[in-house]
This record gives C-alpha cells, sequence and structure tokens, in this order.
C-alpha cells in the first residue's frame, strides 16, 4: 500500500499518518514512513524522540559531466532498500522513518534529500514495502512531486470553511495530475452527525474515514507522543485503525471514473 | 502600519489577520488586508464568502496562466484582484499557484 497524506496545515495529516503507519505495520508489513512537509511533525506521532532522521549529504552523488540520469542520485553501489537499512530511524512496531523536507539551510542539500526521495520511493520494491507520506500542508507543493509515489491520495479534511475549502482544491489539483491514483477524504475532527456529509458533498470526494474530534489526540499533540501510545482505546486512534483494515482489505481502484480523468 | 502575520499551518494565522484587519477598520484607518498564502482562505475568515473567495482564487490562477495581464501598480492591483469586505477592508488575493508543475523535484 503506498499512501499520501494532504490536507490544509492543521488538520491531523501527521497524527492520521503516523498512526496510520503504526497500525500498518502491526499488520507484518514493511512500512516506511515517508515525512516531506518543511514543518516536519510526523516523527513525534510515530512515536520517535527524536524528530529529524536525513538522508546524509554524502550518501547522495551528483552525476558527472555528460552522464545522462537526474542531476544527483544515490551514491553507486548504494540500492533504496539498503539507504533505508541504513538511515532510516526505526520507530515502534518496526516503522522506519526518513525525514525529507525539512530545510537544512542551503537549496543544494534539499535538493539532493529531494532526488533521494525520488529515488527511494521509486526504487523500493512496491511488493515489499509499503509506504505512508506525510506531504506538506496546503495546495502549493503535495503535487509537485512529493506525492509521485502514491496509489492512494488521502485528503485529510477537517469540518471548517477553510479545510474544506482547501480540500475540495487539493481535489482537484490531484484529479488534474497525469496520475492514475485513487484519491479520497479521510474527515477528521469530525463532531456532529453530517460532518462527514459536509466532507463530501464539498470536496466531491468519498470519503473512506471519519475521525471523530478526541481530546486525547489533542493532547498526544501537546505531548510530541504517538496518539497510539498514549491513547490506545481512543475513538480517534481506533477510527485510524478502522481505516487501516478499510484500505488494506480494498485495493485502490485509480480515479478514471471519477469525472473522466485518468 | 504594515504587519505580516506568520505560523504553522492551522494554528491561527488567517482568522487572526481577519480580525486584525476588521478591528483596524473600525477604528477608522483605511486597511488592506493581502492574502499571500498559496493556499488563500483570508476571503473566508473576513466574511466576503466562498465563492467571492475562489472568484480571487481564480482571477490570480488566470495570471499565473499567463491568460490574465498583470497590473502597473499597486493601486490597480488591488482593484483587480481585490474586493470589498464588510468594515471597509479592502481584500486582494496576491498570490496562488494553482497547477502542479515540475518545479520542486
Amino acid at each position: 500500500m503506498r499512501v499520501a497524506f494532504v490536507g490544509k496545515g492543521g488538520v491531523g495529516k501527521s497524527a492520521i499518518a503516523g498512526t496510520f503507519a503504526r497500525f500498518l505495520a502491526r499488520r507484518g508489513e514493511p512500512v516506511l514512513a515517508l515525512d516531506s512537509d518543511p514543518l516536519p511533525g510526523l516523527a513525534y506521532s510515530l512515536g520517535l524522540e527524536r524528530s529529524d532522521a536525513p538522508i546524509p549529504d554524502d550518501a547522495v552523488e551528483e552525476k558527472a559531466e555528460g552522464d545522462s540520469g537526474p542531476r544527483w542520485r544515490l551514491r553507486a553501489g548504494l540500492t533504496a532498500a539498503e539507504a533505508v537499512e541504513a538511515y532510516a530511524a526505526t520507530a515502534p512496531d518496526g516503522v522506519r522513518f526518513l525525514q525529507f523536507g525539512k530545510h537544512r539551510g542551503d537549496a543544494g542539500r534539499l535538493w539532493r534529500s529531494q532526488f533521494a526521495y525520488r529515488q527511494i520511493t521509486r526504487e523500493l520494491p512496491a511488493d515489499r514495502w509499503s509506504l505512508v507520506g506525510d506531504l506538506p500542508g496546503g495546495t502549493r507543493q503535495p503535487f509537485t512531486g512529493w506525492g509521485n509515489f502514491a496509489d492512494t491520495v488521502l485528503v485529510v479534511v477537517e469540518p471548517s470553511a477553510k479545510s474544506l475549502l482547501t480540500g475540495r482544491r487539493l481535489a482537484r489539483l490531484a484529479l488534474a495530475a497525469d496520475r492514475t491514483w485513487r484519491i479520497v477524504a479521510v474527515a477528521n475532527k469530525v463532531r456532529e452527525p453530517g460532518d462527514e456529509q459536509l466532507v463530501a458533498a464539498r470536496t466531491g470526494l468519498e470519503v473512506v474515514g471519519a475521525v471523530p474530534w478526541d481530546e486525547a489526540l489533542a493532547d498526544a499533540e501537546q505531548q510530541a507522543a504517538a496518539p497510539i501510545d498514549v491513547a490506545p482505546r481512543s475513538a480517534g486512534v481506533r477510527a485510524v485503525e478502522s481505516l487501516v483494515e478499510r484500505l488494506s482489505a480494498a485495493p485502490p481502484a485509480p480515479a478514471t471514473d471519477q469525472e473522466g480523468v485518468a | 502600519m504594515k504587519v505580516a502575520v506568520v505560523g504553522k499551518g492551522g494554528s491561527g494565522k488567517t482568522t487572526a489577520s481577519a480580525i486584525v484587519a476588521r478591528t483596524l477598520a473600525r477604528h477608522g484607518l483605511s486597511v488592506v488586508a493581502l492574502d499571500c498564502d498559496s493556499n488563500p482562505n483570508l476571503g473566508l475568515s473576513l466574511g466576503v464568502g466562498d465563492d467571492e473567495t475562489e472568484r480571487l482564487a481564480s482571477m490570480r490562477e488566470a495570471l499565473d496562466e499567463g491568460q490574465e495581464e498583470h497590473t502597473p501598480g499597486w493601486d490597480q492591483l488591488i482593484e483587480r484582484f481585490g474586493s470589498d469586505a464588510p468594515d471597509g477592508v479592502r481584500l486582494a488575493v496576491v498570490t496562488r499557484i494553482d497547477n502542479p508543475e515540475p518545479g520542486c523535484l
């Protein structure tokens, strides 16, 4: 399974993505969790103490003059799987974690990181690894390449006007991208009956999960802790577990039937 | 007075900006509210509504796609890409990129 979480800043992408990755790993799948948000938060939601796990600069080399292919790639002899083994942090339940989006001072380092991200997500064997991506918030960055690994785009939407409008824009952008991926919504911070229908109506997307408003999740955020560890029986965490079960049971169908966009 | 509001997504930048803008306007100042977010939602918090917020965003989008001419000065910019919000605040949407481009990766 290869899923990318997108949505307005603050809707709960990281909390849901981190919990999602942990439950997926408990099903026995090797899981790589990827944070490409320049404001990283996924590590804490996975249960890691440190928030950083970069691909080091010396693991990426610039192509020689005259060579074809991308400008940077993993150094000769280093495969995507070996890079994950060597550099990814290990979170509870065996989830591996890499941080790519954080700005580290200069553009060159960001470029290296982005090329490594592209290569790792492309070359990691799809039949073995599941990928869970926490993408940049808002509408500008997610579909500039960060989401390309995904077979399923999960648009996280809370029932506020701004988040609904952002969700609609993201749905439009995902449909316009030249990709065959499944684009669905996850309603978060659901407080009232009807919120889920509101998300469906305003984004035009199928809502595959509804996570209730849950103080336990807000508390976990405040403590920089993983919801699955500090509130394992909370309604919010259980809703994410149901989402994992639902998506695991139903492999993604391409979005070709949605408004005729392939 | 020129105020810029920054912060993490979801922390309340837009809501705070709108309240500050309308409060200043109620104190008698002429206020221009600039939505510089690539995902512009300030219109919602100022109270111009969903449709008008999207109309302004689309105007900016047309500019990105070369379907609109840019304005030669700030006053025309605020006129063309702006809208009147309550309390006399003038809202202008001054950035938005709508189509994925192979820019970053």
